[in-house]
């Protein structure tokens, strides 16, 4: 009997131990202290009880070169919006760390604390911001049509993509905007495509590689996206002119249980200092080769 | 034709014929898998990083069969109890966690948790917002319980009655009967199903992917997603982890069969060869 107890003991202290000490992601040291000045945080609120951690925790969807991806060597995430994120918390002056969840789980908002930012490329629709807070947006993307590089057959992306089959990322705004139905504040649309047979994936790489095998006639997808497929050597190219533009920002959840409003200031206050002085632009160079972060239309 | 080709293979053991069909067949497949045109290079450049995540299968698993085997057996035991407490709740229990997807047990765990916790007692709502592993392990362990239950609840029956009239005869209590007489006897007959259990489980086991694990503890199907759709290849990515699972399973089942056998000895007569005459062989073997 007591060595079944103790077994049992034994046992349980395992489970304690192993689920004791997964915290949270890799934590990513930020060089020297270039915190701006800005909005103080006031008791209680989300913005003070970061600073007071000294972490901010981002989420990141690894699943999204160029923007986010994990580098196998150093088994760090990488990418454009990786970049932005660890200057925000510079910023603020504190330390990044990660969560990786499902897109769906992010864009849903409820976050329950679990993280506190999402830098994720996140396009501003009205349905998100029932859930979420979004700061100033730190850059604009155009949405593109890639078809297979040895595919002629589409070339006036108004017309010849009727009624055709299209991949996309499920929940994405490309998903809304071949079914008629996207909305983002600001912005007005044409649906110029008709009648698509839409193929949703878990994600855009997952779209374009089905466009690969010629399951579908084309991939509704972001610029960079797109760019990141063709640089990785993936037989597809961009045809005709982007069918619309969309601003990207980050998100703070809005049922976050502190209050969220210094914090959301302070992260846009950071996003706008970025872009006047130039570093936000130089990041866009860096990982798109082009400079995406003014407004175009 | 027929009849001449059986009288040549007679003399052929069967092991070896054995080994041709399997290798015709993995024939079969390396020609498949070169007609599907896939990027090998890719695959053995990045074959490495994905078999680093077999130590965090292995452990996430072995959590989970530790639970499921903790929850299995109380819940046979309540369904074959007297109490309609305990009846009541285990059977709930295996209803509802063998009739609802395991994926979808997951994310309920891992999102819908913490919402049960009233908004003005942050404390109870931070322990129950589970990390993906912690709501992976757990959810694996809740599901394969359910399952295990009714493997634990054959087991204990196919100990014979007369084994609990007697123990009852010496006066032993439930406890007594079942520590001492009871599930020693019935853990016999619940090691293989549970071994098996177990071994589909290390598939299962992918599914924690899909609620974001954090780079520390990336297990192999987790590390294939990210690597392939980093590099716009998650086809080859996750062939490449069906290959690890594959063999990781393939290990488990070896093991497993030598273990039925060594807990099997004392119940299978071994074979006897009886040679009467030179020339021939009778051979008897019986199963208990």
């Amino acid at each position: 009997m007591k060595r079944r107890i103790i077994w049992l003991i034994a046992v349980m202290a395992l489970l304690a131990a192993a689920c004791g000490d997964d915290g949270g992601g890799g934590t990513a040291t930020t060089e020297g202290t270039a915190t701006t000045e800005g909005t103080e945080g006031t008791e209680g609120d989300l913005l003070s009880a970061i600073e007071e951690e000294g972490v901010l925790t981002v989420s990141t969807d690894p699943a999204y070169p160029p923007q986010s991806s994990l580098n196998e060597e150093t088994n760090e995430y990488e990418g454009f919006d990786i970049d932005v994120a660890t200057a925000i918390a510079e910023g603020i002056g504190v330390e990044v760390a990660w969560e990786a969840p499902a897109w769906e789980t992010i864009i849903a908002g409820n976050w329950n604390g679990r993280w506190d930012l999402s830098v994720g490329s996140m396009t501003i629709t009205p349905e998100r911001e029932e859930v979420l807070h979004f700061s100033t947006p730190y850059y604009y993307t155009p949405a593109v049509v890639v078809v297979g590089a040895d595919d002629d057959s589409i070339s006036d992306v108004t017309t010849d993509l009727d009624g055709q089959t299209i991949g996309v990322c499920g929940g994405c705004t490309y998903d809304s905007f071949l079914q008629g139905n996207l909305e983002i504040p600001g912005e007005t649309f044409e649906f110029v495509i008709d009648d698509a047979e839409i193929i949703t994936t878990d994600t855009d790489t997952t779209a374009i590689e089905q466009l690969v095998q010629g399951r579908v006639a084309a991939v509704m997808t972001s610029a960079t996206v797109a760019q990141g497929a063709i640089d990785a050597g993936l037989p597809v190219k961009v045809v005709g002119d982007p069918l619309f533009y969309e601003p990207l920002a980050a998100a703070i959840d809005a049922s976050a249980s502190e209050d969220t409003e210094s914090f959301v200031a302070r992260v846009s206050e950071i996003i706008e200092g970025m872009h006047e002085d130039g570093s936000l632009s130089e990041l866009s160079n860096q990982w798109f080769g082009l400079d995406l972060t003014t407004k175009t239309s | 034709m027929r009849e001449r080709l059986e009288l040549l293979s007679v003399g052929i053991p069967f092991k070896v014929k054995l080994g041709i069909v399997w290798g015709v067949i993995a024939l079969i497949l390396v020609f498949l898998f070169s007609l599907a045109d896939f990027d090998v290079e890719w695959m053995v450049d990045h074959l490495w990083f994905i078999t680093q995540g077999l130590p965090w299968t292995i452990i996430i698993c072995g959590l989970a069969i530790i639970l499921a085997v903790t929850l299995a057996l109380f819940g046979a035991l309540g369904r074959l109890s007297n109490s309609a407490v305990a009846q009541g709740v285990s059977s709930f229990y295996t209803s509802f966690f063998r009739g609802t997807p395991l994926i979808v047990q997951m994310f309920l765990i891992f999102l819908a948790l913490p919402q049960l916790a009233p908004p003005d007692l942050p404390g109870l709502r931070d322990s129950l917002t589970l990390t993906a592993l912690q709501a992976g392990i757990i959810a694996l362990g809740l599901n394969y319980g359910a399952y295990m239950t009714e493997i634990f609840r054959a087991g204990i029956q196919s100990v014979g009655h007369g084994q609990v009239e007697a123990a009852e005869a010496l006066g032993m209590t439930y406890r007594q009967r079942m520590r001492r007489i009871v599930l020693p006897q019935a853990i016999r007959v619940i090691i293989p199903p549970t071994g098996n259990e177990f071994i589909a489980m290390l598939k299962d086991s992918a599914l924690i992917s899909l609620l974001g694990s954090v780079v520390a503890q990336m297990e192999i199907f987790r590390r294939a997603q990210l690597v392939g759709r980093a590099d716009f290849r998650p086809l080859e990515a996750f062939v490449v982890a069906a290959a690890l699972y594959w063999i990781l399973t393939t290990v488990f089942q070896f093991f497993q069969t030598r273990l039925e056998r060594r807990l099997s000895k004392g119940y299978v007569r071994t074979t006897i060869r009886v040679t009467t005459q030179p020339g021939i062989e009778m051979v008897e073997s019986e199963p208990a």
